[in-house]
Formats: structure tokens, C-alpha cells, sequence
């Protein structure tokens, strides 16, 4: 928005564009002039990052509240990022402020406005999307959303970031600081569960019927 | 992760491709859960920074180590003994933040709140801050102002918070209610977050309703104002009026002299999904009732419908307004954006740079110096 865009040249000078290309990536330039004051750098690492932190957030609060809470941790991480000493740690440090924003989420809602996944999904219409879906399909992509966040905590961020963000494995794993291995392993093993838990839906048991 | 081929679960991964990097046969069970899942997507919502970024919190090992000395334990601890005392008198509830920049709020009737003080109506200084909502109820109206920036009145039962207010952006957010904004600060500069779409005044007056559901309806009475969510864009002209839903963001627009069944066919395409059969006919519909003036009308629908339909569009489009130098059927077809950007010129109802220099500082480029570096990485990898 316009703070960033009237902010293109750091405080204090971030490293020269050479020095900066021959010890790091992009990403580790970017945090590094970030670090010095460039708020472009910051808004371009929010362009890149934003999708993941989206996705983790998704993985445990409310869709409604979701972008709400994607600005507070860029908000958060931005006075913070001069502590931070490895700037190869980012994505890892950004991931981990943004799941401690969703525990924080929880701490301080009231009670009665806690998460609740029937709730979640019963206000579709004026929380959650319905755009381009009939109110089936709509519920249909509350009831996988539910479906996911069932999961276990290691299976539901990777395929919120694969099938809802549209990351790849890949790109999972740089943008969160994990290894390829675990992304890969974590999205076999979670998808295998989620299709089991989404066929015992479709095909609910007929005990009973004789 | 080491894949063992004897592993079954390890051979099964190998195959899954198209989960792993969307490459490989296409799994039609992920596919179906993409569509499905892809309204949850991340809006592209820009970042909004303060313009003062607070101190960073200092980390506690780093006050301690300078401490480790016995003088300065004596310190410390009546330091503590102070910050004991401190906290003691400031742990009550504070209310909402009331220094910072402001506007002005006049109460027009009733007794309209900012938190939870009423305003009186001779109240001469009444300020909204910065992180404060006021609220209208049944009987009550308010008016907003800001000397470089313009009016902005506030309907019965409405509920309006402000967000942001600096030299380049004024923002507020209309949760519920309706608002008549009277702007005279350059075009792009005043914009209105609703639960549904983002308006962004692009230099003029116009009246926004926000339902409790969610759902809004912006009518232009001078200048334009843009719509926007999820890259869905809508330009409103004055005389025209656009709806928007949650999630759906901004319908198509339309002047409010349109015949009934022109309007009726617009809300009837929006709110078809697409290949139904209510769709194809609302399409015939403002197809046929579409006047030279409709021209507004189909330019949206030019990029909201599919292949198919945008042939048909784009024909009765270039039969009512003729398409300009440099626009071809093909772009269109294609949906080339500087060629949609020339025939809305055409149409002489504002400048569509205006719109396209706001996108631009809505959402942030790079530095030159980042610029530079992005370039020699990308001409590095290349092989």
C-alpha cells in the first residue's frame, strides 16, 4: 500500500547489490535489506511468504479471520527481524511466528467465539467463500477444509499449502525451511488419510438395514 | 527422505507426481479437491504498514548478560521494584487509542458512539482515531471529514472503523451500513475495505451499502469508482451502480437507466456458475437488450466469460462501439490487457491508467536495488 510504496530506499543502506548477490539467494537479499530498512524488500518478502503464512494460519484458525491474521504477522515480524540472526532461518522464523499468532488467536477469543469446525462451516455464507459454487459445492469445500484440518498437525499444513495455496512440494519446502524428504513424506501420508476420511464420507455405513 | 523402491509406501510416493509438483497424470481426486478449495485461496490483499514500525521487543538474554555484576543486580532489582510499582497502576483495561492522527466526526443526529461514548450534538471537536469505529444506530447519522480528503456521511444502523490515515492512503472500513462519500483527494487515494470488495475512489462522490450479510452495492454519482477482490476488478461510472457478494467479490456494472431486463440478465449472470442454462440465457438476454450505452456492461463481461460466451460479447460489443485503432479480435479473444484497456478508453468513461497506477502502488515493486539483483539472478540461471 502506499507506506510501502513511498518507501523504496532503506535508512541505512543495505549491502551492495554485488556483495549481496555473491553470499545469498534472493530471499536472503531481500531480508537483508529488509533488515536495513527496506520496505520494499519487506513487501516483496511478503509477496512471496504471505501464501505460506495464508496457509498455516488456514491449517488452524477461522477462514474469516485468515487475512486478518496473515497482516498481523507480517506486522509482528517486521520490528522483529533485526533479532534475527541467520537470515537463512527466515522462512522457518516467519512459519513459527505465524503458528504462534493462531495459538494467540485462540488464547484471547472469548470462549463463545471459539473455533469451532460445525460453527466454522455453518457460517459459510457471510464467512467463508461461496463465490462461483453453488451452496452444495460450497459445502462440499467446507466439508474438505473440515476434512483436512482433522488431520494431524504434521499432514494439514502441507496439503492446506498444496491444495488450497496451489504450492507445489517444491515450493513448500523452500518457503517453509523444511527438507524436500518430509514435505514429500507428509503430503503422501496426509493425502492417503485425507481420501480415507473423505470415502467414509461419501459412503457413510448402512448397519442397521437388513 | 531416502526413498527405498522395496518400501510399497515408497513406491506408491514415487507415482505421486502430480501431488508432489503438479506434474504427472493428473490425479482426478486432487484435482477435484483444487477446485474445490481454491475460494479459500489467499486474496491478494496488500500489506499495510505503519508509517513509525515500533522497536523491535529486546530479548531478554540480551538485558540480562550486561547485568551479571553485582552493582548492577542492586540496579536491577530496583528497577524490578519500579516496574512492580508501574505495573500496578497500569494493568487496568486502557480504552481505544485516542491520540494519533484523526478526523473530525459531526453528529448529524441521534447520538452516534465512537467506542463507547455517545457524541453530543454540539459537540464542536469529536476525532476518530486511527484503530476506532464509530456506530450509527436506527436514529442516528454522522459525518467524517478530513480537509485533504472530503466527506464522508454515515447512514442510520451503520458501523465504520478507520484504518489508515497518511499523506498517500486514507482508508476506512465499512463493516455494515451505508456511507455517501463526497471525495476531492486525488484519484486512488481514499479506499473502503467492506466485507465483500475493496472501493477505491478514483475522484468522485458515490453512496456504498454494506448488508449484514456481507453482500454491497455501490452507486456513482460523479467521477468513477473502482471495485476490487480476489483480481476481480469492476469500474462503476457515474449513473452506474455495481453489486458485490462475499467471495464473489464485484459483479458486473451497469448504468441504472438500463432497461429492467438488461438488469435483471446482469444480476442473473453473476450469480449462474458457469455452462448453465440460466447463464447462457441471462447472456442472450443483455446481449440483446444491450444499448450503446450498455457498452460498460459487456466490456466486464468481456473478461468474465468463458471462451464461447466472449465471442458472442465481444461481437454485439464491437456492433455498439467500434473498436480502436490497435484492437483486434484475436486480443480480445485473448483478453490482451492493452488492448481492453484501449477499447474502455474508448468508451470515455475514465482513464483506465488511473486504475492500472493504483494497482501499481497497491502493490509494491521492487527497489531499483532490488530490481538489479532480481535481474542478474534470473540471468544466471538461465541456461
Amino acid at each position: 500500500m502506499a507506506a510501502l510504496s513511498e518507501l523504496g530506499a532503506p535508512r541505512s543502506g543495505p549491502p551492495a547489490v554485488n556483495a549481496v548477490h555473491e553470499t545469498g539467494g534472493p530471499d536472503d537479499a531481500l531480508v537483508r535489506a529488509a533488515q536495513h530498512g527496506d520496505r520494499i524488500a519487506f513487501g516483496l518478502l511478503y509477496a512471496r511468504y504471505s501464501r505460506m503464512v495464508h496457509g498455516i494460519l488456514l491449517a488452524r484458525v477461522p477462514f474469516s479471520d485468515v487475512d486478518d491474521l496473515v497482516q498481523d504477522v507480517f506486522l509482528q515480524a517486521l520490528p522483529r527481524l533485526t533479532t534475527l540472526r541467520e537470515i537463512s532461518r527466515f522462512p522457518g522464523w516467519l512459519a513459527s511466528i505465524a503458528r504462534n499468532r493462531a495459538t494467540d488467536f485462540h488464547r484471547r477469543t472469548k470462549p463463545t467465539d471459539e473455533f469451532d469446525e460445525q460453527s466454522d462451516s455453518a457460517q459459510s455464507s457471510t464467512s467463508a467463500p461461496s463465490a462461483n459454487h453453488s451452496s452444495h459445492s460450497s459445502a462440499e469445500a467446507h466439508a474438505a477444509l473440515d476434512a483436512i484440518r482433522s488431520l494431524p498437525d504434521t499432514y494439514r499444513e502441507p496439503l492446506i499449502l498444496r491444495l488450497v495455496e496451489g504450492m507445489t512440494g517444491p515450493e513448500i519446502a523452500a518457503r517453509t525451511g523444511l527438507t524436500h524428504g518430509s514435505v514429500r513424506v507428509n503430503l503422501h501420508r496426509g493425502m492417503q488419510q485425507l481420501r480415507e476420511i473423505l470415502g467414509r464420507k461419501a459412503s457413510p455405513p448402512t448397519g442397521g438395514a437388513q | 527422505m531416502t526413498k527405498n523402491p522395496t518400501n510399497p509406501e515408497n513406491e506408491k510416493m514415487l507415482n505421486d507426481d502430480y501431488l508432489w509438483n503438479a506434474s504427472g497424470t493428473p490425479d482426478p481426486e486432487i484435482q477435484r479437491l483444487e477446485s474445490l478449495l481454491a475460494d479459500f485461496r489467499q486474496a491478494d490483499r496488500a500489506l499495510i504498514l505503519p508509517a513509525q514500525i515500533p522497536a523491535a521487543p529486546r530479548r531478554f538474554r540480551a538485558l540480562l548478560i550486561p547485568m551479571l555484576s553485582l552493582p548492577r543486580l542492586a540496579a536491577a532489582a530496583g528497577i524490578l521494584l519500579a516496574a512492580g510499582l508501574t505495573l500496578f497502576f497500569f494493568t487496568r483495561p486502557k480504552p481505544a487509542p485516542e491520540a494519533g492522527p484523526a478526523w473530525d466526526v459531526a453528529n448529524l443526529q441521534g447520538s452516534p458512539q465512537i467506542g463507547a461514548k455517545a457524541i453530543a450534538a454540539n459537540q464542536a471537536a469529536a476525532k476518530l482515531h486511527v484503530g476506532q469505529t464509530i456506530v450509527t444506530n436506527a436514529d442516528s447519522r454522522a459525518s467524517l471529514s478530513q480537509a485533504d480528503l472530503g466527506e464522508i456521511r454515515i447512514d442510520p444502523n451503520s458501523r465504520v472503523r478507520l484504518v489508515q490515515t497518511d499523506a498517500n492512503r486514507k482508508r476506512i472500513q465499512l463493516d455494515v451500513g451505508t456511507i455517501h462519500a463526497a471525495i476531492w483527494a486525488p484519484p486512488g487515494t481514499f479506499v473502503v475495505d467492506t466485507p465483500s470488495a475493496v472501493a477505491i475512489d478514483l475522484g468522485c462522490s458515490y453512496t456504498l451499502h454494506v448488508s449484514p450479510d456481507g453482500s454491497g452495492e455501490l452507486h456513482t454519482t460523479y467521477g468513477w469508482v473502482g471495485f476490487h477482490l480476489h483480481g476481480r476488478d469492476s469500474f462503476i461510472p457515474a449513473g452506474a451502480m455495481c453489486s458485490t457478494r462475499p467471495a464473489l467479490g464485484p459483479g458486473i456494472p451497469y448504468f441504472e437507466d438500463a432497461t429492467p431486463a438488461f438488469r435483471e440478465a446482469v444480476a442473473q449472470f453473476d450469480s449462474n456458475s458457469e455452462n448453465s442454462a440460466d447463464r447462457s440465457a441471462a447472456l442472450a438476454k443483455i446481449l440483446s437488450e444491450a444499448r450503446a450505452h450498455d457498452a460498460l456492461s459487456l466490456w466486464h463481461l468481456l473478461s468474465r466469460a468463458n471462451a464461447t460466451e466472449r465471442a458472442e460479447v465481444c461481437a454485439r460489443f464491437a456492433a455498439l462501439v467500434p473498436p480502436p485503432n490497435g484492437v483486434t479480435r484475436a486480443g480480445i479473444l485473448n483478453l490482451d490487457q492493452s488492448m481492453l484497456d484501449l477499447w474502455w478508453n474508448s468508451l470515455g468513461l475514465g482513464e483506465i491508467s488511473t486504475w492500472r497506477f493504483w494497482q501499481q502502488s497497491a502493490y509494491p515493486q521492487p527497489s531499483a536495488n532490488t530490481q538489479e539483483l532480481l535481474q542478474k539472478k534470473q540471468s544466471l540461471s538461465k541456461p
